[in-house]
């Protein structure tokens, strides 16, 4: 009973003494601030990977009713119309400097040949050297044009309405984000990653300063146990993060943008707080492997970015090669990012979640006990 | 200034990043790792999207028309589920991401001229996913009306196919993608990848080095010597320089080789453009490790000020025109903006000096800009 209260004692000491030793550093307390709010609310507002107001020019060699009514229909939101255009070598110059993301060309004789029944092509040249506008800009267009052929069509059609027509209607309903806000998704998915770089970074920080100081050395001779040495740095690091999160959920992704956080916020937390423990793990594996603050930061980023790919906090797992799919059961990331959607956005509760907590909690033991194992074979 | 203290001092420096091995094979390995794994992970093509449907007809019709979705390769059937119940668990257990619902009666009523509305359910989490399916639903959905249509059309009114498809659709819209005909993702992502990479990776060096001194104190020995801040500030980020240098050309032979993207542009003039850019994010690692004492606070807001800038404020993912109108005007102070289009511009539309001067320009300016306010504030003797 005294060997417990001794052990908890010396943690609680060892704990203090590194959020004393975080608080005393101004501008990193500042970052990890700005980290959990301005941060987040930047890349859940500034953006959405949607087609919005496209510039776009047109040739048109018919100036008839007709032509101007089909340049008429490419507005906002999706298109922007910019200018008319004379000749193609003008468009070329436009599309190569990225002034227009595409030019549309109206051939001669449009009106006269839909008047008279005849099949019209209209060219359209888009710029893809972004590849993901380019196919969003064709879609649009494409669907424009549809529709613009479709009322000429019914217009031909006289009395026979669309209406009685034989068409598969499209009745869609949009599940979890039925108004598909970026916010929701971007804002969630940057506090992921948020919370992944300071979880691995801090603690490895901490660990690293005492070794480069030369101060592991004045631990090493006291009491305390690698254990007692690690652990009240990832308990430290671990309420900082957490804190952040708390800050993060109640002062801008539930007032700012309105996430209806349809789960239970404890649970949240649970989940945050498994993974920050098993990511911690990772961080003084980290430490273990580097002398100073720099090889930290690299050997940070080097294992943080296959982490964020392999979470599916952008590609979700369905979308992965197989191979890919599988490795991803190794990174503690895609357990909490699973599990952020389905508390957050979903409204899953533990009946749902526990296999995957309890896998998170397994490997948060495993990789923790292996980077104390290493820590204490270095100073053993 | 002189160039002997100056090598002096970056002679140093050097020697200092290459005693420290792992920092130096990292130096290289990093921006290579962020190149391959954002080149892959953030190619946006939608496929396989994982779905479900209960066919409530079980005709010959609807069966062809659960087949447009089933043969699609944009689509991975995992089967039919029995109810609606069903189908909210598999959505909420993140198994299926989209299902279809086809109503009682689908083959009588589309035979008989009537229309009919297919329900669709989506999965709103990934709202570009959820977007992009729902195009590719309703471009099924299009074909499969037309073919109805000209079904019909030619049945009722006697009409030939042909004639019946040039009623119903007027006007055909025919495409040229222009720069990347096949539409890649991975070309235009991993060629304007490497403007993320230089924009993050240069700063982080420069800065960790600059601060490292101030953290273990060794900058009392330049504040000492008869070093002057200019030399000093050459000498600690010519090394930084150089290393970059170097890593354009290994992300660019990633870009080529791995991913095959096409270099159409000029080579050397890519090659100084993006020298120019370097040094000029190089400066922003200079001003970040002016603001900092430690290292890990020096990584952190490198990180904050490069990274989202350059993934979010760029046109990497969004166009600078779609973005709102402080958003874009947040995106011409950075240099990542000018960067991207003369990467693009390199590598998928085979433009040089003629087109970009101004980019390049603009670069330069930059850099002038930042190492201008670096070398006011840095300080022999600074105010504690």
């Amino acid at each position: 009973m005294k060997g417990i209260l001794l052990w908890l004692d010396r943690v609680a000491v060892m704990t203090l003494k590194e959020l004393k030793q975080l608080s005393r550093d101004p501008i990193l307390l500042v970052v990890i601030g700005y980290f959990f709010t301005a941060d987040i609310y930047i890349a859940g507002a500034g953006i959405s990977i949607d087609l919005k107001n496209a510039p776009i020019a047109v040739i048109d060699r018919d100036h008839s009713a007709a032509s101007r009514e089909l340049i008429y229909r490419f507005q906002p939101p999706y298109f922007n119309f910019q200018q008319e255009l004379e000749s193609n070598r003008q468009a070329v110059r436009l599309l190569d400097e990225g002034r227009v993301l595409a030019v549309i060309d109206i051939p001669e004789h449009f009106q006269r040949d839909l008047l008279a029944g005849r099949q019209v092509a209209v060219q359209m040249q888009v710029d893809a050297s972004n590849a993901t506008l380019g196919t969003l800009a064709t879609t649009y267009a494409a669907r424009i044009v549809a529709r613009f052929g479709m009322e000429l069509a019914e217009r031909g059609m006289g009395p026979v309405q669309l209406q009685a027509l034989p068409v598969v209607e499209d009745r869609q309903r949009v599940y979890y984000n039925p108004n598909q806000a970026d916010t929701w998704f971007m804002s969630i998915s940057e506090l992921i990653t948020v919370i992944t770089m300071l979880s691995l970074m801090l603690p490895a920080a901490a660990a690293v300063r005492e070794k480069e100081r030369g101060t592991i050395e004045q631990l090493a001779v006291s009491p305390l146990s690698p254990t007692q040495i690690l652990l009240p740095k990832v308990l430290a690091m671990g309420l900082a993060v957490m804190g952040g999160v708390a800050a993060a959920l109640f002062l801008i992704i539930e007032p700012v943008f309105h996430v209806p956080i349809k789960g239970s916020i404890p649970l949240f937390f649970l989940a945050t707080a498994l993974y920050v423990f098993a990511s911690s793990g990772l961080g003084l594996f980290i430490a273990t492997l580097s002398r100073n603050l720099g090889q930290v930061v690299m050997l940070v980023l080097l294992i943080m970015m296959p982490m964020l790919l392999l979470s599916g906090a952008w590609t979700p797992p369905e979308a992965m090669p197989t191979l890919l799919c599988e490795a991803m059961h190794l990174s503690p990331l895609f357990y909490l990012t699973e599990m952020s959607y389905a508390i957050l956005l979903k409204g899953a509760g533990m009946e749902i979640l526990w296999k995957q907590m309890l896998q998170l909690a397994l490997l948060g033991c495993v990789v923790f006990a292996f980077g104390v194992w290493r820590f204490r074979r270095q100073f053993g | 200034m002189n160039l002997r203290r100056t090598w002096a001092v970056a002679w140093k420096e050097w020697r200092e990043v290459m005693r420290d091995r792992l920092f130096f094979a990292m130096a290289f390995v990093v921006p290579s790792m962020i190149l391959l794994v954002l080149g892959y992970g953030l190619s946006l093509d939608v496929e396989n999207i994982p779905f479900a449907a209960i066919d409530q007809d079980k005709s010959a019709l609807s069966r062809d028309y659960l087949h447009r979705f089933i043969d699609s390769r944009y689509f991975d059937y995992r089967g039919e589920a029995r109810d609606e119940q069903e189908l909210d668990r598999l959505l909420a257990a993140s198994r299926i991401r989209f299902a279809i619902i086809i109503p009682p009666r689908f083959e009588e009523r589309l035979l008989a001229g009537r229309p009919v509305a297919v329900q669709s359910l989506i999965d709103g989490i990934f709202p570009y996913r959820t977007q992009v399916s729902k195009g590719y639903v309703a471009a099924i959905n299009a074909d499969f009306s037309t073919t109805l249509l000209v079904d019909y059309l030619a049945r009722k009114q006697g009409m030939s196919e042909a004639q019946a498809r040039r009623r119903i659709e007027p006007v055909r819209l025919e495409t040229r993608y222009l720069y990347n005909q096949a539409i890649r993702s991975t070309w235009s992502m991993s060629a304007g990848l490497i403007m993320l990479v230089l924009m993050v990776s240069p700063p982080f060096l420069t800065a960790l080095g600059v601060v490292r001194e101030r953290e273990n104190g060794s900058i009392y020995n330049i504040y000492a010597s008869t070093v002057s801040r200019g030399e000093f500030i050459l000498g600690k980020l010519l090394p930084y320089v150089f290393i970059s240098a170097i890593n354009i050309f290994v992300l660019w032979a990633f870009v080529v080789w791995l991913f095959g993207a096409p270099f159409k542009g000029d080579p050397i003039f890519f090659y100084l453009a993006s020298l120019v850019y370097v040094i000029c994010t190089a400066g922003i690692g200079l001003l970040v490790s002016l603001m900092v004492r430690t290292q890990a606070a020096a990584a952190l807001l490198t990180l904050v000020i490069t990274f989202i800038p350059a993934l979010l404020y760029s046109g990497l993912l969004v166009p600078v025109e779609s973005m709102s109108a402080d958003a874009r005007f947040q995106a011409h102070l950075f240099p990542t903006l000018y960067y991207l289009q003369i990467v693009w511009g390199s590598f998928l539309k085979g433009l040089g000096w003629s087109v970009l001067w101004g980019n390049v320009l603009a670069l330069m300016l930059y850099a002038v800009v930042l190492w201008s306010i670096g070398f006011l504030s840095f300080h022999k003797r600074p105010r504690q």
